[in-house]
Order: C-alpha cells, then structure tokens, then sequence
C-alpha cells in the first residue's frame, strides 16, 4: 500500500458552501488530514443542499455534500464559547493549514486575523479565500460564483450573439477559487519545507477568475477591442484559433448534440471523407477555411443536416476514426452510464455512508503513479469526529473530553 | 522577496493545452524552460496578434500563457541530437511538463522510465485530453470539444423563451485548458511536497477529461442521487427544475446578476430604502413584505413576483456599475456582467496590483493583463520577464548543460 502524498499535513477546515471545500477535497483526497470545524447554530448549508436522500434534511443525507466532502473528518466546536475559542487555538498550534472562506474580516473579529494565528503558530499556513481579497477599497463586497464569474468577464463570454449572457451554469469560480488556493498552498508548503516560514495566502475569488480570460484582456489593452461588440460572444463558433466547422450540431433524440472542429485542412478533408463526401462540400465557398469562416451560416446548416439524422455516440466513434476532433455533449447521465472511457479507467468508486447507503464518487484526478489519492470515507456525519480528533490531536484525556461536553463546547 | 517554488527547475513541452500549467509554475518562481519546434509553439499562431499581424513573437495568447519562461528550439522531431539534448536538460530538472499525445515521449525517448533511471527524483506530469489508457486516449479534441465531453457545456445554456432549441454553450477563454491546467499544477505540487518529505519523484497521468467531469458542481449528485439530468437556464445555475431569472440589464444596456433578493431581513431593508430613495418599491412597507417567506422566490408567492419585477424595472433606471455597487452596499452580492477587458478599470483590483503591464513585439509601453490569481505574502508572485520570443534562450539553456549534472 504506497503512502499518501500528504499524509502528515493537517488542514483546520473552516470553510463552507463550495469554494473552500472544494479545496480542502483535494488535499483530503491525496491524504491530508483535513478536519471540517463545524458548529451547530451556523452549519453548512450544503448540509441542507439538495440532492437530499429522504424526506427532510437530517445535516447529513446530502448527497452534494457527500460529494465534495469525502475523506474529511468533522468536529463540533461552538467557537462562541471561550473553551471553544481555546480549543481551535490549540488546534492551529498543532495544524500545518488553517482555511477558510468567509467574508473578510470576519476571522478578524475573532481575534484570528494572520498575526494572531502566527504568533499561536510561527509555521502555519493561513489561506483566505474571499470575493475580493483581505486588501483594497472593495474588500467587504461580497461574492458568490456567478458573482465572480460576471465581474471577471467569464458571464459575458459565454453566449449566442444577440442573446442574453449563457454564463456558466454552476458555479464554476468555487471549483476554480479552490484549485487556486490549493495551487498557493502547495506552494507554500514547499516553500515552508525548505525554510520553515509560513505565510498567508490571501485569494480573491474575482481575481482567481480575471486570470481566465488573459488573452481577452490583452486584445482590449493592446488592440483597443473589447468583448463588448457586435458578433460575440460567437456562440459555439471559434473566437481563436478562428477555424471552421466549429460548432454544436443536433442529433438524433431529445437535446442530443454534438461539438465538432475541423481546425486544418486535413481535418476539414477527413470529415468531408466521414460525411461520404457530399457534393456540397467541394463546393469553392469551402474550400479554405477562410471561406468557410465568411459563409459558416451555409456550412453548419449543412453539416447539421447530416448530424440530425444520426446517434450521437455513433457519430463520436465515426469523426474520432477519421481523425475529426468531436465529442457528444455529454449529460451527467451520460458520463456515469455511458460514457466508454471513464469506466474503463475505472472512473467511478463507492464508499459506504450511515445515512445515505453506498455512494458513488469520482475518482481521484490526477493519477500519481507512486502515491495515488484514495477515497477512504464518505463525507463526515456533523460532529463525527470530534471525540476522536481532540484524543489523536491534542492528546485529551476522555475525563477532559467529558467536561468540556458538558461545558456545552460540542454544539 | 522571490517565488515559493523558486530553485524548481522546470521542463515544458506543451503547446495551447499545458501552457497555463506552465505558467502556474513559472509564476510562483520555478525556471521553466519551454522546449519549442523550430517553427514555435502551435500557441504563436493562435490570435488575437498584435496590430492583428501574425508573427511567431506577437500571439497575445502566447504572451499571456508563457510569462516567466525561457525558450530553447530544439527539434525533437527531426535531430536526435536534440532529443539528447532535451534529454539533457530533463536529466538536470525537477519536473517534466508535456501535453505529447499519448506513445509519443516514449518514441522520442522521453518516457518516463528512460528519463527517471538517470533522475529519480524527477517529476513527470503527461496532461492529454482522455488519460494514458482506455478507449479515448487517441481521440482529438479542441477546448469545445473537451468541455463537451467533461460534461461543464451541457450546463451552459438557455431557457427556451430566451432562445429556444439552443445547444449547450462553449463558454470561452479556453476553460477547458484552464481547468486541466489547475489539475496538473496541482498534481505536480502535490508530487513535489511528497518529494520533499522522501526525495523520490513520479509520474502523474493527468487527463483533461477528468479533470473536467470533476468540476460540474451539482450535475453529478443530482444523477447519482436522483437519476435526474439538469436543464440548462439563460445565465444561472442548471437545475432540476425552473428557476427565477437573474440577469436584468441596465440603462446602459449592460446586464446585471441580481439574486438573493430577500433573502434576509437586514439586506432586504437596505434594499427598500435603496429603491425607495430613486423613486421605486413605494408598497415596499406593506406588512406583507416583512416576511422573509412571503419574498423567497421560490415559493412563488405573489409578493415575490411583485417584488422581482419592482426591481427589474429599477434596474432599467440605474447603469450596470450602479446597480453592482449600490446592491453590494446594501450586503447582496450582486454583480456587473463585464467584458474581460473592462475589469481593468477597476479601483479595487488597482489597489491589489492586481494587473500587471507587459510588453513584446510591437508593443513598447507596456499593455496591462490579468496578473496574480492569489496573494502569498512572504513569496509574492511576480512578473520578472514577459513572454520568451522564440528561441531567445537557446544558447543560454544550452550553455547550461556544460556544467556537471547535479547531484
């Protein structure tokens, strides 16, 4: 059984919704132990989050919170109360991270602002993750996802032309908010490796999205063209490279499509050969791709036409085998049911859970030959851990543990 | 002050998918040097172009994606000498980056096997579109293509009245790249704080494709719990059933993202008094609304209806820049739909320094960009040089493997 790449690395989790566990997943994934401080009066909401198995939230039958809580440990700290307080403090000392995702300032007010933290705890790594970070006029604005995703240019570009902003339909800056806080940590991790210094980390969930769309940035900076003018955002359509095809075509079925680019020559050739060569296609208004990018309104009609009297996954294998870039736009459903590659990588993993049964995970992304990630538990029931951290972390006696559960500490 | 990963030496031979991860590194501190064909990365012919003239020094996507790093050309292709070279070089570094499609490095004698008898601690991270093995490994992808398989397109999209029969959306900005780009660095990160420890290196199989399907939120609990696909919604969360709308657009024609109109008793009185203070909500102080319930719109209660439409059209009398900070004044974090380009003007991302002013062929001034993603105190990220034109290291690179091999 190899070892775990951070094993030995302990996380005080004070994250919630998304963002910070999404980083905190992760770390617990590639062994980190990652302990979720969790108070009763304030939980999770994803604890509430649907999908809920069941007829009423019990805090732990969540099935999204299942998902990106896996492989953590939860503890019961009421931080309000002064034995609490003293606890978490007693927890950072040991700790190697300290995370969360609060609104700024809000750990200031409890008197663990990075000074602090510090001086409880010369090594610790302390990582923010905030809408717009610790500093600067803005910093009490306050961001969910999509709030990110519009200020940082990602809502925009996202869409039909002449239509509405598409955006993203999930909050894809709390994925991305977390991976860059994990990005930071490790760094800083390293860094303390070789030098015994800590440090904070200080993520803006707005600029975390702002570095997505460099190169857009630029063309306005120096080109002088924003985003903002007529014809884009292109819809399916290329922005750069500008190639053609480079569309979504319909398919057989109910909301059934297909993404395909010809982005050569011989790209365009082999699709031409996978359509049974049609004489349209040898027509000169597409015999180049810049002549198929000025009449792409003729063009996609007719290669519409031929995808929509075909099975998507069939037509997948047949472009893939001529060597067109093309995939089925695939569903949720699809990517556990179907989809040939994820199962044969043996994607998709179970672990046993007390209130929601055998549940179905992810795997663990990316794959290290010498110290895997491994899934070892089901998302935390509240409170789960609590008597156990404080023996294994702090070295409680039960007697102790008694009394600060009649202290009322634990809730 | 200097980067956290700075002393990491780095190896990339990436082209659009792997760059960003590349640049991840090289950002923090790591010296990474970009083998290139003779002809350049596939990435020096993607636009936009300076003044829109192609040239292999003026691809505003290679400019932003290669910060930090150096160039050497070597043909890996044509020269065995130059796979030795590379070799070389490999056999000096800590991490090795290459988005090669899968067979590939073993045909040019860069596998990691052959590479990690002479360096065991070496890092070795393949990113490819679908993984090493299975029936997808050899398939062909663009960004699109790769977000339409990883399963984040099919949650972008519209709710028929906006634009009925629409496909899922490519949203742009190569995300697709983006997000396997986070994978690798952070499997590369998370290899080298397990070398630190036991000074062994390894190998990292890192798919795009995996990657992907990790990042679509609530898609996959909704089907493995419920055996429920979402449906796509103009500009809002995908979801199992319809849902409120939540871009408004402006006076000035711009959007706005309003939510969590409401939601609590505190932001919901500021709100009152916002409106109310330009004219609207008048009815606001009925009893009726005092009620956290009654304003939830998912209820669909009459005084929600009332109270979304109220402010749709207070909106229309407000810029989208307003309409963002007054909300955000009241404690709701609503926002303003930007163009990238427009979160330059920003105060607040000026007074974190966030972006940074580079320059290049064609471009002397300086032009500003998007610059750091986090803020590390001790080890702050930095731009120390733009963007390599092509070949610019090559000779130093090279010079540097006449010293003995360290050990």
């Amino acid at each position: 059984m190899p070892g775990l790449p951070l094993d030995g690395v302990r996380v005080i989790d004070l994250t919630w919704i998304i963002a910070g566990p999404t980083a905190t997943r992760f770390l617990a994934d590639f062994g980190a132990d990652v302990i979720k401080v969790e108070h009763e009066q304030a939980v999770d909401p994803i604890r509430l989050g649907r999908p809920i198995v069941g007829d009423a939230p019990t805090l732990n039958n969540s099935g999204f919170f299942n998902y990106i809580n896996r492989n953590k440990r939860s503890i019961l700290l009421n931080v309000r109360h002064p034995f609490g307080m003293d606890l978490l403090r007693r927890l950072i000392a040991v700790s190697d991270v300290v995370i969360e995702n609060f609104s700024a300032g809000t750990l200031a007010s409890w008197e663990l602002d990075y000074p602090e933290m510090r001086a409880i705890n010369e090594r610790i790594i302390y990582c923010s993750i905030s809408g717009f970070g610790h500093t600067g006029r803005d910093r009490d604005h306050t961001t969910w996802g999509p709030t990110a995703q519009a200020l940082g240019g990602l809502t925009l570009t996202s869409g039909l032309p002449g239509k509405p902003p598409a955006g993203w339909g999930y909050s894809y800056m709390d994925h991305t908010a977390g991976y860059s806080a994990v990005i930071a940590i490790l760094a800083a991790l390293h860094h303390r490796a070789r030098t015994g210094e800590g440090q904070h980390v200080d993520l803006s969930q707005v600029e975390a999205a702002t570095v997505l769309n460099g190169p857009a940035v630029l063309d306005g900076t120096v080109n002088g063209r924003s985003w903002r003018r007529e014809g884009l955002p292109p819809g399916n359509r290329a922005w750069e490279p500008a190639v053609a095809p480079h569309n979504t075509y319909p398919c057989l079925g109910e909301d059934r499509w297909i993404a395909v680019a010809a982005t050569s020559e011989p790209e365009w050739e082999a699709l031409v050969r996978a359509m049974d060569d049609p004489a349209w296609a040898r027509d000169e208004r597409f015999g180049s791709n810049a002549a198929r990018l000025a009449d792409q309104d003729a063009l996609d009609e007719r290669i519409a036409a031929w995808t929509s009297q075909r099975d998507d996954y069939e037509l997948m294998a047949l472009l893939q085998a001529s060597g067109v870039p093309a995939s089925v736009c695939q569903k949720p459903g699809d990517r556990v049911e179907r989809d040939p590659q994820l199962a044969s990588r043996d994607w998709w993993r179970t672990l046993p859970h007390p209130e929601l049964g055998e549940t179905r995970h992810d795997g663990v992304a990316p794959r290290l030959s010498a110290t895997p990630g491994t899934l070892r538990r089901a998302a935390p029931c509240i409170g789960e851990h609590t008597r156990e951290i404080l023996a294994d972390a702090l070295n409680l006696t039960e007697a102790e543990i008694d009394e600060y559960a009649e202290a009322g500490v634990f809730m | 002050m200097s980067g956290p990963l700075e002393g990491l030496r780095v190896v990339e031979i990436c082209g659009e998918l792997g760059q960003y991860a590349g640049k991840l590194l090289a950002d923090l501190g790591a010296d990474v040097v970009k083998v290139e064909p003779p002809e350049g990365s596939e990435a020096r012919r993607v636009g936009p172009f300076v003044n829109d003239e192609p040239g292999p020094n003026r691809s505003l996507n290679f400019w932003y994606h290669n910060t930090n790093k150096r160039s050497a050309v070597l043909d890996l292709e044509g020269s065995e000498r130059d796979r030795e070279l590379a070799r070389a070089l490999i056999a000096r570094a800590d991490v090795f980056l290459e988005s090669l499609p899968p067979g590939r490095p073993a045909a040019l004698g860069l596998d990691y096997d052959t590479l990690a008898a002479t360096n065991p601690g070496l890092i070795h991270c393949a990113l490819t579109p679908f993984g090493q093995d299975g029936p997808w490994a050899g398939y062909r992808v663009t960004d699109m293509v790769a977000l339409a398989a990883g399963g984040p397109m099919n949650m972008n999209g519209y709710d028929p009245t906006d634009a009925p029969g629409a496909p899922p959306i490519h949203g742009k900005g190569d995300q697709a790249f983006n997000t396997a780009a986070h994978y690798a660095a952070m499997g590369i990160l998370t290899a080298l704080v397990a070398r630190d420890a036991t000074g062994e290196g390894q190998y990292i199989d890192c798919s795009m494709h995996e990657a992907l399907s990790s990042t679509t939120e609530v898609g996959l609990p909704h089907w493995l719990y419920t055996g429920t696909n979402i449906i796509r919604q103009t500009g809002r969360h995908a979801a199992t059933i319809r849902t409120e709308p939540w871009l408004h657009r402006a006076r000035d024609g711009r959007d706005v993202l309003v939510f969590n109109i409401g939601r609590s008793n505190e932001s919901w009185g500021k709100l009152k008094r916002w409106m109310q203070s330009h004219g609207f909500g008048a009815n606001f102080d009925e009893a009726r609304f005092d009620d956290p319930m009654n304003r939830m719109a998912a209820r669909g209660t009459p005084e929600a209806k009332e109270i979304f439409e109220e402010v749709s059209r207070f909106i229309t009398a407000l810029d989208a820049e307003d309409v963002y900070r007054g909300a955000q004044a009241c404690g709701l974090p609503w926002g303003a739909v930007r163009s990238p380009d427009e979160a330059v003007d920003d105060p607040h991302l000026h007074d974190r320094g966030h972006f940074v002013a580079t320059t290049g062929e064609g471009v002397e001034g300086g032009a500003l960009m998007p610059g750091a993603p986090y803020v590390l105190n001790a080890t702050p990220w930095e731009l120390r040089r733009p963007a390599p034109r092509l070949g610019e290291h090559t000779d130093e690179v090279l010079a540097g493997l006449r010293g003995p091999t360290p050990g």
